[in-house]
């Protein structure tokens, strides 16, 4: 099978669990205590003022109509109003969505750029002081909450040093006009990675540590492989060995830990935005959640659950593509 | 983590495959077993101290909350306010100066926003991040066990139900599952703790799950099939005790995941809520105070890192202790 038919397959199976997304989403957020509407109109509102905005946000149909409804209304990209917004759901994610992807983007940066040399060496030296020196730090990485060290970060590197901003994000598309401190779009593009960099930090560290332990043990697998042996054998050098040999191989499981480690990060990406007062998708779903709008809640959780499942999707492929031994699938 | 329950997974048929007779199987299971491996690996004995100090601090906070003296810690950890005169705001720990007075040995690591000793609120945090802890594990692996049992012995179209649900369960980012959990039911500590206990079912699913389709072919389960013993005496006799080793260890990281989980819920205002002393709890109302009273930012988050570690580390020692490859 073709890597095109592949990844048509992977997306297709994922339609069941996107289904099964919006079904689980729809009902929790049906659970939700309290009248939006109320909240809206405040405590003491005419009859027909009430009726009128269940009758405009289909809150007077019964539920499974309600639910059948969504689940078309999702599949053609009508996420519904925002009520606390005023404005369509679907507007407000595409305007929060790149921030969160652009924040969760460096983070996996940071952590592989760092996390791959740390865990290479770290095989290649076990049980030397390097190799301890990596463990440990590994260790307290995925032992930290995100959101201290992003307090941390804050306190030392903002407040005492004050090399970089506290809070915010400049867009690296934003227009220079609107950027303080910022004449031309490269000076918005140096802005932007100012800002970025302690959140990246924030919210990379657990990655990084994570994938540091699995390069590590993959490596020294890798290293004790019957090929590695062979060219040992052959007389290659040491170096290329572990360059050309033993690293592709060991790449695999990284993959995997990179695709599952989406799922924190993601739910990181709520806590780093609230610490660093950074407007992504994790504050508006928070947002959504303490004004009790509904459809925002429903939407966010959505998008939260469809960008996890085209991750996997993605490092699913990735995998197959590095991999020669996967045949795409065919059983 | 699921880098962990990847690697634990990993290693569950080494378990069974290299372990070979039935009585090497019968002394590589069980309490004992584990406790002997624990006590001849380093790693796992230092978790192990660490987990029980932990556990220990918790337990003293308990008995002195519930039964020593409940109107002194009230006062101490809710509401220092009624005395407005000595309420002493935002110290620094002995030995430091801020811009609110020098730190006191009555309050050795400061005081927070309220006046409330930072020390004291620390140690019972201790209590309900153990609590939530273990709780939220036994959730997940309670849960996680029935559905993983049930669904790799039956197979068929129980099993696949069963693991449609739990892996759309799996896909919702599980901060994010946990939060929208709360919204619905309830945004205290108890829906904190079956929340992210939910979140962790589909973890020990798995495991269980590839653990019973492994072992459910060998012959003491034929046997006992054979001589008339019931399905579900099979499961739980026979299948799950055969399970032991990489559950602990899953569990044991669980506890930390959840303790993290758990504290980031408390500061996103979902979770224990003022004035609990919860240490996710405390680092939210320490955000307010970063510039001049650092400190009160720093004790909460220390805590948790400290206990998480040990939890962590205790599980990696189990790991490599119960692995028979590495004893082998």
């Amino acid at each position: 099978m073709s890597l095109l038919r592949y990844t048509l397959r992977r997306f297709a199976q994922a339609i069941p669990v996107l289904i099964g997304i919006v079904t689980i989403t729809f009902f929790l957020a049906n659970q939700i205590p309290g009248d939006p509407v109320e909240i809206m109109l405040g405590p003491t509102p005419a009859q027909e003022q009430v009726e009128a905005i269940r009758a405009q946000y289909g809150l007077d149909r019964p539920i499974h109509v309600r639910y059948f409804t969504y689940l078309s209304g999702v599949a053609t990209g009508d996420l519904g109003l925002s009520i606390y917004y005023d404005r369509p759901v679907l507007e407000m994610i595409l305007l929060r969505l790149p921030v969160t992807l652009l924040l969760m983007l460096s983070a996996f940066a940071f952590a592989i750029v760092t996390a791959i040399p740390l865990g290479v060496i770290s095989a290649k030296r076990r049980n030397e002081p390097a190799d301890h020196v990596s463990r440990i730090v590994s260790l307290i990485g995925v032992s930290t909450p995100s959101f201290w060290i992003g307090l941390v970060l804050i306190i030392v590197f903002a407040f005492y040093l004050g090399w970089f901003p506290a809070r915010g994000l400049v867009l690296p598309w934003a227009d220079p006009a609107d950027v303080r401190g910022a004449a031309t779009r490269i000076g918005v593009l140096r802005q932007t990675a100012h800002h970025l960099f302690l959140p990246m930090i924030g919210l990379g560290t657990l990655q990084m540590a994570q994938i540091t332990r699995i390069e590590r043990s993959s490596m020294v697998d890798s290293l004790q492989g019957e090929y590695v042996k062979l060219a040992r054998a052959y007389g290659v050098p040491e170096s290329t060995i572990v360059r050309k040999h033993a690293f592709q191989v060991a790449q695999l499981p990284v993959i995997t830990i990179i695709g599952l480690g989406l799922s924190t990060a993601l739910g990181g990406a709520v806590l780093t935005e609230t610490v660093f007062e950074i407007q992504g998708m994790g504050r508006l779903i928070i947002t959504a959640i303490n004004n009790q709008d509904y459809q925002l809640i429903m939407g966010t959780t959505l998008v939260f659950g469809f960008v996890y499942v085209i991750g996997v999707i993605v490092t699913d492929i990735t995998y197959s593509y590095l991999d020669p031994r996967v045949t795409y699938g065919d059983e | 983590m699921s880098v962990n329950s990847a690697t634990s997974d990993d290693d569950t048929p080494d378990n069974s495959d290299e372990s070979g007779g039935p009585d090497e199987v019968e002394a590589r299971v069980g309490l004992r077993y584990t406790l002997k491996q624990v006590r001849q690996d380093t790693t796992a004995r230092i978790g192990t101290y660490i987990v029980g100090f932990m556990t220990f601090v918790a337990i003293f906070a308990a008995f002195d909350y519930y039964v020593l003296d409940y109107a002194i810690a009230e006062a101490v950890l809710y509401n220092p306010e009624t005395d407005p005169q000595n309420v002493r705001r935002l110290l620094p720990p002995v030995g430091m100066e801020n811009q609110f007075g020098q730190g006191v040995l009555e309050h050795p690591l400061g005081t927070d926003h309220r006046g409330r000793d930072l020390l004291s609120r620390t140690i019972y945090g201790t209590r309900i991040a153990m609590t939530v802890g273990f709780l939220a594990t036994a959730i997940g692996l309670g849960g996680g066990t029935v559905i993983g049992a049930v669904s790799g012995y039956y197979g068929g179209w129980i099993d696949d139900v069963l693991q449609r649900v739990t892996e759309t369960i799996y896909a919702i980012p599980f901060l994010v599952l946990v939060i929208a959990f709360m919204t619905a039911f309830g945004r205290d500590l108890t829906f904190a703790m079956v929340g992210v206990g939910i979140t962790a079912i589909p973890v020990f699913n798995r495991l269980i799950r590839s653990r019973v389709v492994s072992i459910r072919e060998e012959d003491y389960v034929e046997a006992a099939r054979a001589a008339g013993v019931k399905d579900r005496n099979i499961i739980f006799r026979h299948i799950i005790p055969n399970s032991f080793a990489p559950v602990l260890v899953q569990a044991t990281l669980q506890v930390g995941v959840s303790i993290l989980i758990v504290a980031g819920l408390s500061f996103l205002g979902f979770g224990a809520q003022p004035p609990t002393p919860s240490w996710g709890q405390m680092l939210s109302a320490s955000r307010g105070y970063m510039l001049p009273a650092p400190t009160f930012s720093i004790f909460p988050g220390i805590a948790i890192l400290i206990t998480v570690i040990g939890f962590n580390i205790l599980g990696d020692g189990l790991q490599d202790a119960l692995d028979p490859r590495i004893n082998n």
